[in-house]
């Protein structure tokens, strides 16, 4: 107690003399040098973005980039939050779609004009769009679904192109369920249901035909129908039965790092960003083994998968036109310099978001295996960011693991989700 | 005298008070006119009374998180301090250089702070409970922290073992200051160790209940990061607080205004039961 409570008086005082020290300091420096504060919250590419920084402020002398990073989701928000309410507002951050443009929108500049909005692949700028003014450019493309093994599907004697339709992947799913054994499986399925981000990815699949898998008539939809329940049904109690161990208790790390990378399940509901983490764990796996199914939602032989932006930069407007500009001029480089553009694709491992990027520089086969979808038109939009704040892991994602436990019904389930969305919508 | 006394008193007590209105009666009134309003964390929209604390006590994950942090902190109070108790008799003992040794050892869980501890025992939990099981065959050590029962047990078991020592710390204190001419005098009227620890030591550590109930009792309602760490909450939201039930409503759900109403309730509450501890043991402290 009284050591704890020492420590936080001297990190009160002492951190912001330490604050305003580093701040005058730079700025006093150089009477023309701008010091940009970007706030970035993904902590998966942090080192990349690093070392892109320094690239960038070898070019640019008069522009210095802060570049602080916060680990994703809530804690990001609360950060993001306190760094407004104090004050110490940043020039350049994050929005994860609609909710948060609306959240920010007395801050952000109208990016719409600026040059990487026009290179921008048609519809990605929806998910930060308010009124017809682009609030957000995408930091990247990402898509998720159900990852496999390919390898573990092979030795079942299973093709997984040859998944085609519901019944295909269902069957697929038994075969794997009977050879469990043989194949030294510990399930079939490793769902995270734990980590309440994961099941909330998963309802953008049902949700987003509903919806016309458009961001914008999610965001203004005021009544959920619920009208792929069943399918969804179907899909969920697959995992929760087939699960590696109890659905609502799987965490992230289990899932992805523990059983998926050691080939102890098939099948994990996960995106293109775990390819980093299968890489640093097994150098072959996402380049031999790793490969996505698509579900049958609307259709039972049309399968999509979600891919979109996950993540808009916003600039904010409340500064000097130099600092705007500077912020500008920052994200500009970042995606049409040629230098740039390489570390975009082969260090972060992003899919670019921007037609002046070409298919073909995709290295990493999930990656392009999702920008083909999403070039086919088989794709479906990150609807569970336009959802009412907080509804996709809060309301969603832990009513899913009561379920999964069997401490309420399928039809309580889905009236629980009914009557959020429309009160929150109301 | 009083006078001259009263001026040094109030500009030593200046600073304190400075930081006492900064930090903690300004968020307070602050807080106090949000949670009347919708704010959001950016604009306050309108003014809305008392709709939030109105909703709040309807809004059933809260109340559930009231009950289980009600109920998590009377079971760990209990076993903290019957724990702490036992620990510190046993150090008090005559035992040459192990006195030391001991207490060090039951107090360091304590210097570690809590989501780090929160990580350490769900890998205790999941893993090494789980091998455990795996090897002995025991259902007992399969799957702990799945069920909501098992969270619960695993939160109180991880904030015994965090506080224990602490407190240990605290009764040793007092024992040390009873008077060992009592201690003789009823030795030597032929007390049984036991009647000894019943009849003269607990009367004698009275003092002592108050510090360690109030520290244990407020410290458990708080409880945040261990909880975080521990179980997230999960699964469906079984295990989770009343600190994290209102962090949630305000960064996830962005209901700021009606997080600060649920705050402002869960502050009323923790003084009520403060204020009633500390009146209940003060009444029942003796002085030797």
């Amino acid at each position: 107690m009284k050591q704890k409570s020492m420590f936080s008086i001297l990190a009160l005082t002492v951190l912001p003399t330490l604050v305003g020290c580093g701040s005058s300091d730079s700025s006093s420096s150089d009477e023309d040098s701008v010091t940009l504060e970007v706030f970035n919250i993904k902590t998966e590419t942090a080192e990349q973005m690093d070392a892109l920084v320094e690239t960038f402020e070898e070019t640019h002398e008069d522009i210095q980039v802060n570049m602080t990073t916060v680990g994703g989701g809530t804690d990001a928000t609360a950060a993001l939050q306190s760094k407004f309410s104090s004050g110490d507002e940043p020039d350049i951050f994050m929005l994860g779609g609609l909710a948060d443009a609306q959240t920010w929108e007395h801050k952000l500049y109208d990016v719409g004009g600026i040059e990487i909005a026009e290179n921008a692949i048609e519809g990605t700028l929806e998910g930060a769009t308010l009124n017809g003014t682009v609030l957000g450019v995408p930091m990247n493309i990402e898509g998720y679904g159900w990852l496999v093994n390919t390898e573990i599907f092979e030795k079942a004697g299973i093709d997984v192109a040859s998944i085609q339709s519901f019944a295909d992947f269902e069957a697929a799913v038994q075969t794997l369920d009977e050879q469990k054994a043989e194949l030294g499986l510990d399930g079939v399925f490793g769902f995270s249901g734990g980590e309440t981000w994961v099941s909330s990815q998963f309802s953008s699949n049902f949700f987003a035909p509903e919806f016309n898998n458009s961001l914008k008539e999610a965001y203004e939809g005021e009544t959920l129908e619920l009208t792929y329940a069943d399918r969804m049904k179907e899909y969920a109690d697959m995992a929760v039965e087939y699960n590696a161990r109890p659905l609502e208790a799987m965490d992230y790390s289990t899932s992805v790092e523990e059983l998926f990378a050691s080939e102890k399940v098939a099948i994990i509901h996960q995106g293109n960003w775990i390819v980093p983490t299968l890489n640093s764990l097994d150098e072959t796996f996402a380049e031999d083994k790793l490969s996505i199914v698509p579900m049958f939602v609307e259709d039972d032989t049309e399968g999509k998968i979600v891919a979109g932006p996950a993540w808009y930069w916003g600039v904010n407007k409340d500064k000097d036109q130099e600092v705007i500009d500077a912020s500008i001029e920052f994200l500009n480089w970042m995606y049409t310099d040629p230098e740039a553009m390489t570390s975009i694709i082969n260090d972060f491992e992003f899919i670019p978001a921007y037609t002046n990027f070409s298919s073909d520089d995709i290295t990493d086969p999930l990656s392009n295996e999702i920008y083909t979808y999403l070039n086919d038109g088989n794709t479906v939009p990150w609807v569970h960011n336009s959802y009412p704040d907080g509804y996709g892991q809060n309301t969603f994602g832990v009513n899913l693991q009561a379920y999964a436990a069997g401490q309420i019904s399928w039809d309580e389930f889905t009236s629980t989700l009914i009557d959020t969305w429309n009160d929150e919508r109301k | 005298m009083l006078t001259n006394r009263s001026k040094s008193f109030w500009i030593l007590l200046t600073p304190a008070i400075a930081a006492l209105v900064v930090v903690l009666f300004i968020p307070l009134t602050t807080g106090m006119y949000y949670s009347l309003t919708d704010w959001n964390g950016n604009t306050v929209g309108e003014f809305i009374q008392f709709d939030n604390y109105i909703r709040a006590f309807k809004d059933e994950g809260f109340i559930d998180s009231l009950i289980f942090t009600a109920s998590f902190s009377f079971l760990s109070v209990l076993l903290i301090n019957v724990s702490a108790l036992g620990l510190a008799t046993l150090v008090t003992q005559k035992l040459g250089k192990w006195n030391t040794l001991f207490r060090t050892v039951f107090f360091m869980p304590n210097l570690i702070g809590g989501i780090v501890l929160g990580f350490i025992w769900q890998f205790i939990f999941n893993k090494a409970f789980e091998s455990i099981g795996n090897l002995t065959n025991i259902d007992f050590f399969k799957g702990w922290l799945d069920t909501p029962e098992t969270g619960f047990w695993g939160l109180v078991i991880l904030f015994v073992w965090q506080m224990s020592g602490y407190m240990m710390l605290i009764y040793i204190s007092f024992l040390n200051n009873i008077p060992e001419e009592i201690l003789e005098a009823a030795d030597m009227d032929g007390a049984s160790p036991m009647q000894i620890f019943i009849r003269i030591k607990l009367p004698m550590l009275m003092p002592a209940f108050t510090v360690t109930l109030f520290l244990t009792l407020s410290n458990a309602f708080k409880l945040y990061d261990q909880n975080l760490a521990l179980t997230q909450g999960g699964p469906f939201n079984s295990t989770q607080m009343t600190a994290m039930n209102i962090y949630n409503e305000a960064f996830s759900m962005r209901n700021m205004g009606f997080a600060q109403s649920k705050a402002v309730i869960f502050l009323v509450i923790i003084v009520i039961i403060s204020v009633i501890q500390i009146s209940v043991t003060r009444k029942k402290e003796i002085s030797a």
